[in-house]
């Protein structure tokens, strides 16, 4: 599997939403299920699955799929 | 992860515990995010017990939720949980109406932070005086202490009450220790007041959650990130380990303790397989691998020692493992820790089976322990009921691995419980002796029975009062008593109790049965008359009577007179009265009334038995 695939699988086991609903744009607007605890949660695997630490500033801004996008580029993860 | 929805399949008890344990084995939060997908099956076949549990808190405590529930279950309990908004723990207690008062929990968790409610202790210690510190902590105590006692007025839940954390670091740094005024002295204090306060309470217990952060170190417990951001203080990577400190404390509450631990010999016990090397080639000694496994062995007699009901279950010759058990010198493990030992060729879950049987004891309440994947993979498969657990393949983890079993924890070690392991040895030794019976006489003899016969004995009216209400078969009138009752016929003047304790060659039976008897001039009637059936068989019921009979005789009566009630359970008694020589009289419905003509009677005691008047 690669990032790309692992991260959408990802969001949407912790969100409870279908794969393809993981568009590019997805925000927590659009999503019941992404509350802050969910947020705090999905975090929380990305970091596990993903091996890495996220900054606690960036909690805030990555509320969306476009900034966990790039959050983890920074950390050379591409999806 | 598949394209079907797991979350609808039905699980079996096996598959159930494989995927807990699959968890368990590596608790990340995806495991545990998709074991509880499943939640509603695991519940239906692991949740032996359901309970309403109530969490209140002063952090944000949702996501040790999932954790929580999962936990539970692979202790065999199915949790319905309500958690409260964090920091609202007071109005949860104290208001009748509280969402907390209207969920009528079984159970109150709070999980309470003393860094959230007196946070100068950890954030500003430096500037205060002990002063400060002892108004900060008594104004926190009175709240608490209000807010427990409101509750308990209105709820008989249960209210397990976390204690309070060291920081990882002394505010003071070194000097703390040495401080007048100590950072960790004060925090120790408040666990001291709070152990104090739930002595006060019949309902609250305390948790030690600081042996938890401990254990787990202190440095790495908390998440800064977490907690800053969102108010959860523990780092995710524990979430599995608090949600089964809690587990640990809820676990004997419901009496899913876990009471046996069945061994393996070979690779358990020592190292090699004594069949093939001899007890001299087996390693067992003051040497790596060898002290691995007295270490080992160690950590189980102390579980032994608690209370704990160790057995052995080994593919083996009997002859090779008892001559370890008895000859080798290191073992610390001797045949009398072991209540009961199965030692064949047949597959180990049929062992289990037989031993639950033999110790009266349920599977559920079993942990087995083998160094052999077949044979835990067996053991799963044929009886997941039973907790397996497989050793490492290093012996230098053997002994950690029993450090961490939690399921054995009681709140309190009582004195029967460190008797335990004794009792249960003695029983052993009674059935393995009634295995090899010659003719009854010759067995009874050696038996070396000793009957104590109590009349009137204060001492007994517990002990009295609990036989009439758990004896069932071998009861002539079941007749259930209070302990008030028994006083009473003890007070009475034309009343006997007459208790009757029984000791034989594998020890002491304790108090196994009773009579009631009314002293008239002519008749003396019995009103009570049973005895446990684990005493039956063997004479005891028959010279008691005897016993009785020629007591009334002395007395100057004529006739021993009983009524037999038949129930649906004792029908054990039915057959007695007769046996014994009474002639059946009158009957009344169905009562039937026996009278034994004490001129004519046999009453003369066994050569088998000696009997004593004590007290």
């Amino acid at each position: 599997m690669d990032e790309k695939q692992k991260f959408r699988l990802i969001v949407s086991e912790v969100l409870q939403i279908e794969e393809d609903q993981v568009t590019d744009y997805l925000s927590p607007e659009q999503v019941d299920t992404w509350d802050s605890l969910n947020h705090i949660n999905l975090i929380g695997v990305l970091e596990q699955e993903f091996g890495l630490t996220l900054a606690t500033e960036n909690l805030e801004r990555s509320q969306s799929i476009p900034g966990l996008k790039a959050l983890l580029a920074e950390h050379g993860i591409h999806v | 992860m598949n394209d079907n929805d797991p979350t609808g399949q039905p699980l079996d008890q096996a598959q159930a515990v494989a995927l807990l344990d699959g968890v368990h084995a590596e608790p990340t939060l995806v495991r545990m995010m998709q074991a509880g997908r499943q939640i509603a099956a695991l519940r239906e076949v692991l949740g032996r017990v359901s309970i309403r549990i109530g969490c209140v808190s002063s952090f944000t405590f949702e996501p040790i939720k999932p954790a929580l529930e999962l936990q539970a279950l692979r202790a065999g309990l199915a949790l319905d949980a309500y958690v409260g908004p964090y920091g609202q723990f007071e109005q949860e207690l104290i208001n009748p109406s509280s969402a907390l008062a209207a969920f009528k929990p079984d159970v109150v968790l709070l999980a309470i932070r003393l860094q959230d409610v007196c946070p100068a202790l950890y954030d500003s210690f430096c500037g205060l005086t002990q002063d400060d510190a002892r108004t900060m902590l008594d104004g926190w105590f009175d709240r608490l202490t209000t807010a427990l006692r409101t509750f308990s007025q209105r709820s008989s839940a249960y209210v397990l009450v976390q204690n309070y954390d060291l920081p990882a670091s002394a505010a003071l740094g070194i000097a703390d220790r040495a401080a007048e005024f100590s950072q960790r002295a004060t925090i120790g204090d408040a666990n001291e007041h709070l152990a104090a306060l739930a002595g006060e309470l019949s309902n609250v217990r305390v948790m030690d959650y600081d042996a938890l952060v401990a254990q787990h170190g202190r440095v790495h417990w908390g998440d800064a990130r977490t907690a800053l951001f969102a108010r959860i203080p523990i780092g995710n990577k524990h979430y599995w380990s608090l949600a089964g400190f809690y587990v640990r404390y809820l676990r004997p509450l419901f009496g899913l303790t876990k009471k046996v631990l069945v061994l393996d010999a070979d690779h358990t016990l020592w190292g090699g397989v004594v069949g093939d090397v001899g007890i001299d080639g087996i390693a067992l000694g003051h040497d790596f691998p060898g002290n691995a496994f007295v270490l080992f062995q160690k950590r189980i007699l102390d579980l032994y020692n608690r209370g704990v009901v160790i057995a052995l279950a080994s593919k083996n010759e009997p002859g090779s493992v008892e001559e370890v058990l008895e000859k080798h010198p290191e073992m610390v493990l001797r045949a009398e820790h072991f209540a009961a030992m199965r030692i064949n060729w047949e597959p180990k879950p049929e062992n289990l089976r037989r031993m639950a049987a033999d110790l009266n004891l349920g599977l559920d309440s079993f942990v087995f322990i083998d160094d052999s994947p077949v044979e835990c993979e067996m053991m799963r498969a044929a009886l997941p009921q039973v907790m397996t657990v497989q050793l490492p393949a290093d012996p230098a983890g053997y002994p950690g691995l029993i450090e961490s079993l939690d399921c054995f924890d009681q709140p309190k070690v009582s004195a029967e419980d460190r008797q335990r392991g004794a009792l249960y040895k003695a029983e052993a030794g009674r059935r393995a002796f009634q295995e090899e019976v010659v003719d009854l006489p010759t067995f009874y003899r050696r038996l070396e029975m000793r009957m104590i016969l109590f009349v009137n004995h204060a001492a007994h009216v517990a002990r009295a009062a609990q036989l009439t209400n758990r004896t069932n078969q071998f009861n002539m009138h079941t007749i259930r008593c209070t302990e008030d009752d028994i006083r009473r016929f003890i007070a009475s003047n034309d009343h006997e109790l007459i208790t009757l304790a029984l000791m034989d060659r594998f020890g002491d039976n304790g108090v196994v049965g009773l009579a009631v008897v009314q002293k008239g001039d002519d008749a003396w009637i019995a009103h009570l008359f049973l005895m446990s059936c684990r005493v039956l068989g063997r004479t005891v019921e028959q010279t008691f009577i005897r016993w009785i009979a020629e007591r009334a005789r002395v007395a100057g009566a004529k006739c021993l007179i009983g009524e037999f009630v038949p129930t649906a359970k004792n029908k054990p008694f039915a057959g007695f009265f007769e046996d014994c020589g009474f002639r059946a009289t009158d009957s009344t419905g169905d009562a039937q009334r026996w009278a034994l003509d004490l001129d004519a009677a046999d009453t003369k005691i066994p050569d088998w038995m000696t009997v004593e008047v004590g007290g």
